[in-house]
């Protein structure tokens, strides 16, 4: 059985951050996985992004949501009692815009949690998100200075944007994280030809990116710490391939727009995969 | 929980108009609720495409759904027998008021306000029912409302004599008596309606594209009140007033 730190898991199933809230609605689904990672959480409330924020391609789907969340405070206020009675590990997802407001989110949140998911990968603002996480150095100082914070697992959630994971994920692994997530949604656009102009750029996510997903698991499997793998797992068949290329464990995302039931059915099929293995 | 149910009848209204009628027992749904609604076993269309109820009568739930792309091409061609994989009802309950109502439809945004007719009507509440379409033959359960309701009114913008919206039709019509409004349609007719600033609160069923369908992935934000809400579980039904369209 992997471990993240100490932490060890009732299954390697987990949800991916974004699309389950809080965890708090279904509970049943979320106390069948592994692990939760929250809605990205940032220092201040965000509104989010103006609609249209979601858009449907061939076997995928484009968001730009903008981290919409209540904010740290509102969050350790309204859900975070709560989040303590689900019986799986929580993950909170960190979105800081600046190296200082990673720092401060992980304080205000303490040691309420199982640990951290450092969200260096978001698509979908303007600053921070993937800016820290397509540089190795700059990767690497969010990782330092949070990890001198807590002692509590961090994961660092990795983009595969015009950047190799492998070296961002060495860099994250040398300055202080336990585990790696990846990949984030990649960069994509739908144009509208008669505006003359994009009608929306976000991430995409869902069963077109799984080949790269892999691809990229399968790159830094070697890293030497976990890696959660994500990225168009749609079925039991699916997670067990990220597993048999290098995960230790995986995370849903986009199969929970398809059905909110979905990791319930996945963690069934993958077991019967695994006990076959 | 996502559901599997049978299509017990499949039957077109207008060219591209079409009904799946299929059982499912057990619910309660309102108008403006809706399904998530699975167009295809394979991974493309990825999305469950959002479809609210047209009616719902001895345990038989009716879907009236216009062709507008491949996913909405994909549930057309069921027919009578097949599986269709649901999820629902979603969306907010809404509580039926006894004012003196006018309902106003754009399109295909008749479905829900035809549930709702039939829900006012079985409340014995009065109702006007403005329906407006393109041409006389995309109007669709025209005799089921004039039934139904205490005046029906059908516009279209083509291919009648006098050509016209539901919302122009508004300005010859005398509103002062209806205390409440509930309206659906096009993004542009909603628009409009809002500028008419009407004397009553309208309410508008929303539409957009939905992630989930369930209120986790903030996907299906609308502007309200100077935040943003998800239609599908803050709505479908919000007070059209309020909504900060962005035109």
């Amino acid at each position: 059985m992997f471990k993240i730190s100490s932490l060890t898991f009732k299954n390697p199933v987990f949800i991916a951050s974004g699309v389950f809230g809080f965890g708090l609605k279904y509970k049943r689904v979320a106390n069948s996985v592994g692990a939760i990672f929250t809605k990205g959480i940032t220092l201040e409330p965000r509104m989010g992004n103006p609609p249209p924020r979601i858009y449907e391609t061939p076997s995928g789907v484009i968001n730009w949501v903008g981290l919409e969340n209540p904010g740290v405070e509102e969050f350790c206020k309204r859900f975070l009692p709560k989040l303590r009675n689900l019986r799986t590990r929580i993950f909170v997802n960190v979105a800081g815009f600046t190296v200082e407001e990673y720092e401060r989110i992980v304080e205000k949140i303490g040691s309420r949690v199982d640990g951290f998911e450092l969200n260096i990968s978001c698509p979908n603002v303007e600053k921070g998100g993937a800016a820290f996480g397509q540089h190795p150095k700059i990767a690497a100082s969010v990782v330092e200075r949070v990890r001198k914070r807590t002692s509590l697992p961090l994961i660092a959630k990795l983009t595969p944007n015009f950047c190799d994971p492998l070296q961002i994920a060495k860099a994250c692994i040398d300055a202080g994280v336990d585990a790696i997530s990846l990949i984030n949604t990649l960069y994509a656009l739908v144009y509208d030809v008669q505006e003359k102009r994009p009608l929306i750029t976000g991430g995409l996510s869902g069963p077109a990116i799984k080949p790269f997903a892999l691809y990229c698991v399968h790159r830094v499997r070697d890293c030497g710490v976990p890696i959660v793998g994500m990225g168009g797992i749609i079925t039991g068949q699916d997670a067990y391939e990220f597993l048999c290329a290098g995960a230790s464990a995986v995370a849903l995302g986009s199969a929970l727009l398809r059905d909110p039931y979905a990791p319930v059915k996945i963690i069934r099929e993958l077991k019967l995969l695994m006990g076959k293995g | 929980m996502t559901k599997t149910v049978k299509v017990k009848r499949k039957r077109w209204f207008a060219k591209d108009i079409f009904g799946l009628e299929v059982s499912f027992p057990g619910i309660n749904p309102t108008p403006g609720q809706f399904f998530q609604v699975r167009t295809s076993d394979t991974l493309d269309p990825f999305l469950n495409r959002p479809i609210s109820v047209a009616s719902y009568e001895r345990n038989r739930l009716l879907f009236i759904i216009k062709v507008v792309g491949r996913g909405t091409r994909l549930l057309s061609e069921k027919k009578k027998g097949d599986d269709l994989v649901v999820f629902g009802p979603l969306g907010k309950r809404l509580k039926l008021k006894k004012r003196k109502t006018l309902l106003i439809a754009g399109g295909i945004g008749v479905a829900p306000l035809y549930f709702l007719a039939l829900k006012l009507h079985a409340r014995k509440i009065d109702f006007t029912f403005l329906y407006g379409a393109k041409r006389p033959c995309d109007l669709i359960v025209k005799s089921s409302i004039s039934r139904i309701a205490q005046k029906a009114i059908f516009v279209t913008e083509r291919g009648s004599r006098r050509s016209m919206t539901a919302v122009s039709a508004l300005r010859h019509i005398d509103t002062s008596m209806y205390e409440i409004g509930y309206t659906c349609g096009p993004k542009k007719m909603l628009v409009e309606l809002q500028a008419l600033n009407l004397q009553f609160p309208v309410y508008a069923f929303c539409e957009d594209f939905l992630g989930c369908g369930c209120g986790l992935c903030l996907g299906c934000a609308i502007k309200y009140e100077g935040m943003y809400k998800r239609i599908c579980v803050d709505g479908p039904v919000f007070e059209l007033g309020k909504i900060e369209f962005n035109v």
